[in-house]
């Protein structure tokens, strides 16, 4: 179950100051890294809802971030709608695929839930893959992003638009923390302790898990409108497992269930691919070392790491004035 | 209030549940006595619909429930607890009761508002923990507890939906005698409308609670009476007086 702890807020406190500080003093190149985190975060996020307080481990996360991309951008060009309609339309369309995966997995557990998912998200990417609509393998370009001249905000500027992506984290954010600590996000994580019991209880758990696959497949279908409001053109690439298996990679490497843990997973593994890329190209091997040394020290990445440390030292302060107050009698 | 008509059931060629009809008045208190492997926890998964029968009929307050699902029945006020804890691990006591309460009270599934802040699910959360002790172990985490009291919730989570009819699978197993009664007094402090189906082990201790006895043998209902009538069965002493003393 989701707790906020002193030491939660201040992780969150000091990444959100990091990011603002990034936003304010970075150049070009900078604020691109700091968009692509924030963006990774949102995904990331709706991912360990699911997988870290409900157990299911979704491989189609990446999926559903390009069928809001997708979405959007068929629907603000091709279809010629307005960006804030088109946005709306096309998180609400994730979120009703979402909730229908959801459903449809839901009797699944353990490995076949995984493959089930990857199956939709497969499904995804070779449609989008082949269909002309999609621009097949091309991709689909002039894409616009947000206008909010009207209120003095011009998105095209590239500071602007971090700046504007750090504030949708923070209510993504929110809305994630809400959505854990309501009726539904309890029962949730009551499913993944006990599913049986849930049921015997009188729960509907189907329901409830496609519920919350919903609202987490509406918060990477957002961050996949963000995701082509940022690049401006698409690709099916977008849509490749390979970018659901990432996403996994930094809930995991930041510690799976903590909500906090895969903000600060995003922010590293964005961080280490590029100066890692500049360094050398077999960047992805020394990646992989770091994971599976997270994963061999049994603390719940990095965050679980950090968590852990600071639980340690606690007790070693309960223990330490005992230790004066002998040396006084003494 | 519960009801079961003609309800049979084999595993290949394993006949557990044979032509097995029940009836149980609002209020009852019955206890199920039988050997090990008598086919009792079977019979009670076919109650709350976790195992589906091959023939026959479950009514639940007059209504034919043998095709419901497990939860619909759940909701209709038939709740149960498990011969082997069946508790959510990682949490805490109250937070167990309060999982319960939230699906009875209607805020298990909102994603708008909290459900084990809300002043009605507190109150059944603090009511049942009054009910069957665990007052002080409020906000242990189950891994924290003596498997006594572990016993103690696994019977308080079913009583958190706040059930019509509550089926309890040995509640007293594994623990001393000493607890057990103490158990029995807990059960005997229930509301009198409450309507209880208990499996027990020991036959002294169910005469502690039954208004009704049942006993099974091999799937089979051989007796369906009152304490004292059971007390002086021959056939009950037959059955029973191998198992009886190394249970
Ligand atoms: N799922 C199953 N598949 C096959 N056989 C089963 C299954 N469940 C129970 N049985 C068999 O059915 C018989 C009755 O089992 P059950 O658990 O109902 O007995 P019980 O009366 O509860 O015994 P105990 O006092 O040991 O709890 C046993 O022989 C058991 O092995
Ligand atoms: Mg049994």
């Amino acid at each position: 179950m989701f707790h906020h702890t002193p030491l939660r807020y201040a992780a969150l406190v000091l990444l959100a100051s990091g990011a603002l500080f990034q936003a304010f003093t970075a150049q070009y190149f900078g604020l691109e890294i700091l968009t692509e985190i924030l963006i990774l975060a949102m995904l990331v996020l709706a991912l360990d809802m699911v997988a870290g307080f409900g157990g299911m481990v979704s491989l189609c996360h990446g999926a559903l971030m390009g069928v809001g991309a997708y979405g959007y951008a068929v629907l603000s060009t091709t279809a010629g709608l307005t960006p804030p309609v088109a946005m709306a339309a096309a998180v609400g369309i994730t979120a009703g695929i979402s909730w229908v995966i959801g459903a449809i997995c839901s009797r699944s557990h353990g490995i076949y839930f995984i493959m089930a998912t990857l199956a939709f998200g497969q499904m995804a990417y070779s449609y989008v893959f082949e269909a002309p609509i999609f621009g097949g393998d091309d991709g689909l370009g002039g894409i616009e992003r947000l206008d909010l001249s009207a209120v003095g905000i011009d998105l095209n500027d590239t500071r602007t638009f971090a700046l504007f992506c750090l504030v949708a984290l923070a209510a993504i954010y929110g809305l994630a923390v809400m959505v854990l600590r309501s009726g539904l996000g309890r029962s949730f994580s009551g499913v993944m302790h006990n599913e049986q019991r849930m049921r015997a209880l009188g729960l509907t758990v189907w329901r409830v898990k496609a519920d919350v696959f919903g609202l987490s497949g509406m918060i990477a279908g957002f961050a996949g409108v963000l995701a082509a409001q940022h690049i401006m053109y698409i690709s099916p690439g977008l849509m490749a497992w390979t970018v659901s298996g990432e996403a996994l990679v930094v809930v995991i490497l930041g510690g799976l269930g903590t909500l906090v843990g895969p903000l600060v997973g995003a922010a590293v593994f964005v961080v280490l691919k590029h100066e890692l890329s500049s360094l050398t190209t077999y960047w992805h091997l020394i990646v992989g070392v770091i994971l599976i040394g997270v994963v061999m020290s049994r603390a719940n990445g990095i965050f679980g790491f950090i968590e852990d440390y600071f639980a340690a030292r606690s007790k070693a302060a309960v223990a330490t004035p005992k230790a004066t107050e002998v040396t006084k009698d003494a | 209030m519960l009801e079961t008509r003609n309800l049979d059931k084999s595993f290949g060629a394993v006949h557990v549940t044979r032509d097995v009809s029940l009836k149980l008045e609002r209020g009852e208190r019955r206890v199920i006595l039988g050997p090990n492997g008598a086919g009792k926890t079977t019979l009670f998964n076919q109650l709350v619909g976790e195992l589906t029968p091959d023939r026959g009929t479950v009514h639940l307050a007059g209504e034919d429930v043998t095709a419901l699902p497990v939860a619909k029945r759940a909701r209709q006020g038939l709740s149960r607890s498990y011969q082997k804890n069946t508790l959510f691990d990682g949490l805490t006591v109250e937070e167990n009761l309060g999982l319960a309460a939230a699906i009875h009270t209607g805020n298990a599934t909102t994603f708008w508002s909290d459900s084990l802040g809300k002043a009605e699910v507190r109150e059944i959360v603090k009511d049942v923990a009054n009910q069957v002790d665990l007052m002080p172990f409020l906000h242990a985490k189950v891994s924290q507890i003596s498997y006594g009291v572990r016993r103690q919730l696994e019977v308080g989570v079913a009583l958190a939906t706040r059930p019509l009819v509550l089926l309890m699978d040995e509640p007293t197993s594994g623990v001393g005698p000493e607890m057990a009664k103490g158990f029995h007094d807990l059960l005997n402090n229930l509301p009198r409308d409450l309507t209880l189906l208990i499996i027990e082990h020991d036959m002294d201790l169910a005469f502690d609670v039954a208004d009704t006895i049942t006993v099974l043998n091999y799937g089979e209902v051989v007796f369906d009476g009152l304490p004292d009538a059971a007390r002086g069965s021959d056939l009950l002493k037959e059955i029973y007086l191998g198992s009886w003393e190394d249970a």
